[in-house]
């Protein structure tokens, strides 16, 4: 210690001193401490010692001696449309078959978006229509789902579960009991396995 | 993509990205960036350029061929220090190859178990290692990093000659900071004796 002016500096110190940034206070005490001037010269020389090592270099070959046992994943290329392309367009004739095809897409289309614009009454009736005839279909197929069901022997059996308010309330109960066990079991199924499987990773 | 980048803009991030895709150029620039700190940092650790050169060579087929592992939120530069450096550590532990410390183990917490695990000077007996020696390595400081424990060596190298931050050290060393600045501190004492002679 030297008295008055703080303990002598830390290797952290020497360290902040080496690299100028040494706060002013402990500098004040690297100017009149000789114990720690000593001591940062030495630092400094020891860090002009090690900043002067030769620079060290392996062989020219290194890389190319590195790159013989490097695997290079193969890059990924999209494959080109220029030899399609150019087998299609080879000759006038498939020049002309394309050009053929391309016009035909574009008339077909033009003529499809002009008839709609122009036919827009007919297409809403036909909609209308559709939509009728639909819903007719579903009802009658409503119909006979429930007279068939009427028809089955056990259907008064079934009916008379329901004739009063507890028998409603007790049918209920043992629907609500079913549904949950049925989303426990669910749920056990769709859980991930909490232990770890041996050797999973090998 | 046959046109060549402008290598010196790009990051190592970004070049570990080009080798990815499968490019043999990006693979060169990444051992034209470390080729040098590599073999240099593991030539100090076993102080034999033939045997720098294959423990570099190793370190550079392993990282190059693990390269879709490497994670990019980490420096390229630490994560290839850390296999070069952990390559010498396992051929210095196999060829029991130790150098010996006069501030005794680097594991030591009391100044006590320092002096116990110490030893003196006198004791130290020529090691092979010293036989070995590269005419490269033949100045004072070479000698004196040469003597220091491969924990010390890599913390002072790491520091001095490569210039790294504590921090990116810690990492590649697999340290605790605090660690590495007592071993950066003990190296530094011991050269420090070991060049006192050379200021008489």
């Amino acid at each position: 210690m030297t008295a008055g002016f703080g303990p002598h500096l830390t290797p952290d110190e020497f360290d902040a001193w080496l690299a100028a940034g040494l706060d002013s206070d402990r500098a004040r005490h690297l100017e009149i401490c000789l114990e720690c001037q000593a001591r940062a010269d030495a630092e400094r020389a020891l860090d002009e010692q090690l900043a002067a090592l030769q620079l060290l270099s392996p062989a020219p070959d290194f890389a190319d001696r590195v790159m013989r046992h490097v695997a290079v994943p193969r890059p990924v290329t999209i494959p080109s449309m220029q030899p399609a392309r150019r087998r299609f367009l080879a000759t006038r004739r498939s020049v002309a078959f394309a050009a053929s095809i391309a016009v035909l897409l574009v008339a077909s289309m033009a003529t499809s978006v002009i008839w709609t614009l122009g036919h827009q009454a007919t297409l809403v009736a036909i909609g209308g229509w559709l939509l009728t005839q639909t819903a007719q279909a579903g009802w009658l197929a409503i119909q006979g789902v429930a007279s068939n069901l009427i028809e089955q022997p056990w259907y008064g059996a079934f009916r008379s579960a329901f004739d009063s308010p507890g028998r409603i309330a007790a049918a209920s109960a043992l629907a609500a009991a079913a549904y949950l066990a049925g989303i426990y079991v669910l749920r056990r199924l769709l859980a991930l396995p909490t232990q770890q499987v041996a050797h999973a990773g090998a | 993509m046959t046109d060549a980048p402008e290598w010196a803009r790009l990051t190592d991030q970004e070049v570990v990205l080009l080798a990815r895709s499968g490019r043999e150029a990006a693979y060169r620039e990444l051992i034209r960036r470390y080729e040098r700190p590599v073999f240099a940092l593991l030539f100090r650790m076993v102080r034999d350029r033939e045997l720098a050169e294959d423990l570099s060579q190793e370190t550079f087929i392993k990282a190059l061929n693990a390269i879709e592992s490497y994670r990019p939120e980490f420096k390229f530069s630490s994560w290839i220090f850390k296999i070069g450096n952990n390559a010498a550590i396992d051929h210095l532990r196999r060829r029991e190859l130790d150098t010996l410390s006069l501030d005794g183990s680097p594991h030591a917490e009391t100044p006590e178990a320092m002096q116990a695990t110490a030893l003196q000077i006198g004791a130290r007996q020529e090691s092979p290692l010293d036989t070995v020696e590269a005419k490269e390595l033949g100045s004072e400081i070479e000698a004196a990093i040469g003597r220091l424990r491969p924990e010390y060596r890599s913390c002072i190298l790491l520091r001095h000659v490569e210039g790294r931050a504590y921090e990116e050290i810690a990492e590649i060393l697999d340290l605790p900071l605090g660690t590495v600045k007592t071993y950066i501190h003990r190296a530094r004492n011991e050269l420090r004796v070991a060049l006192a002679h050379l200021k008489e």
